[in-house]
């Protein structure tokens, strides 16, 4: 039998349900992330603009805030640009990153938020009052992540 | 004060219970991390609705200047006439969105796609104008508020469900299982106490006898 079976069965019942309740807790928040992302020019194109979730549920995109965004980028960067973005949320209760591919993304926070920002490691951190800020103007088009690694 | 957790006096136990205790821990990080989530979005949604709220009124006030003036300038029955055209059917788009977890609608009045209002231009006064203009605007002001007073009520519904369990954990999970290896440890401490004066006694009579 191997060992991790062994130590899973040794486990109390008292134990198995906190494990679970962190698995349950993990599944909730992080029920509405996309199965992927979609471009914002692909976007722009449909009626009905929205991207299927993992729990099989659908996250709609206003389309206000869609050409929100377009009027902020060049077709180029429309393409390039992956919605809905990413908010990771840090160990570290007082910051959060946004999880970017490229320089569209940092383009669009630093306008959101009317001040520079850098990307560095694929993240772009912010302070929880410029978050409450992005959201305000992002409702839509941001979805949180709440990943065990960091939250642990 | 916490109740003790009964459970037998052994090491292995103690084990188990530190073991119970950070993954207490470690749900409730991840809890208190979502209520702070919540709450902001809560009180985003708090402000946005006074604002759309007070947005409404305004706009709802000044619709009906404008329409009073409109109807005063061309009178009811000739009013009624041009607006009978102007009747067109209103598209919403429903869709939902999850904020950690909590799945909220979304509304959005989407565009008619008519260039024109309906009514005669040539035998319309501005003030018309500016009552379609206005209502319209009330519209969107009103699908805007009938979403973020939903959104409200679901988050306040899920900050209070969440609390509870921050609750639980913090006063009553938590405590308990620190009191409870506190209570085990005394207890081992106690035992090595005992062990070493019995084994004093023991080496007293050996030396006597």
């Amino acid at each position: 039998m191997p060992r991790s079976l062994q130590d899973e069965m040794k486990q109390s019942p008292y134990e198995r349900m906190l494990q679970e309740c962190v698995r349950g807790e993990l599944r909730i928040v992080n029920a509405g992330l996309p199965k992927s992302q979609e471009r914002l020019s692909n976007l722009l194109n449909e009626k009905y603009p929205h991207v299927v979730c993992h729990d099989g549920s659908t996250h709609f995109f206003k389309k206000s805030e869609l050409e929100y965004l377009a009027s902020m980028l060049d077709t180029d960067e429309q393409k390039a640009l992956p919605l809905p973005m990413l908010i990771e949320l840090g160990a570290n209760q007082a910051e959060a990153a946004i999880i970017c591919e490229g320089k569209v993304e940092e383009k669009i926070i630093s306008k959101a938020l009317s001040m520079p920002v850098t990307c560095e490691q694929r993240r772009i951190r912010i302070y929880k009052p410029q978050l409450a800020l992005l959201r305000r103007k992002l409702k839509t088009t941001t979805v949180y992540v709440f990943s065990p690694k960091t939250v642990a | 004060m916490p109740g003790l957790i009964k459970v037998r006096p052994t090491k292995i136990e103690l084990v188990k219970l530190k073991r119970r205790l950070t993954l207490a821990q470690r749900v409730q990080k991840i809890v208190k991390d979502r209520l702070s989530i919540l709450t902001m979005e809560f009180l985003q949604t708090a402000r946005d609705t006074v604002e759309a709220k007070r947005k409404l009124l305004d706009e709802s006030s000044q619709l009906y200047k404008a329409l009073s003036i409109a109807a005063g300038y061309h009178g009811y029955i000739a009013m009624e006439k041009e607006l009978i055209a102007t009747e067109a059917d209103l598209k919403v788009t429903a869709g939902s969105r999850n904020i950690a977890g909590v799945r909220i609608p979304s509304f959005e009045l989407m565009d008619n796609g008519k260039p024109m209002r309906g009514y005669n231009l040539v035998d319309t006064s501005s003030w018309l104008d500016r009552a379609a203009q206005l209502s319209e605007e009330c519209l969107r002001a009103i699908v805007e508020l009938a979403e973020l007073q939903r959104n409200f009520e679901l988050l306040a519904m899920e900050i209070n469900r969440t609390k509870r369990i921050t609750n639980a954990l913090e006063y009553i999970i938590i405590p308990g299982l620190q009191a409870t290896i506190n209570y085990l440890n005394m207890k081992f401490e106690e035992r090595d106490r005992e062990e070493k004066a019995r084994l004093k006694r023991v080496k007293v009579l050996v030396a006597r006898g």
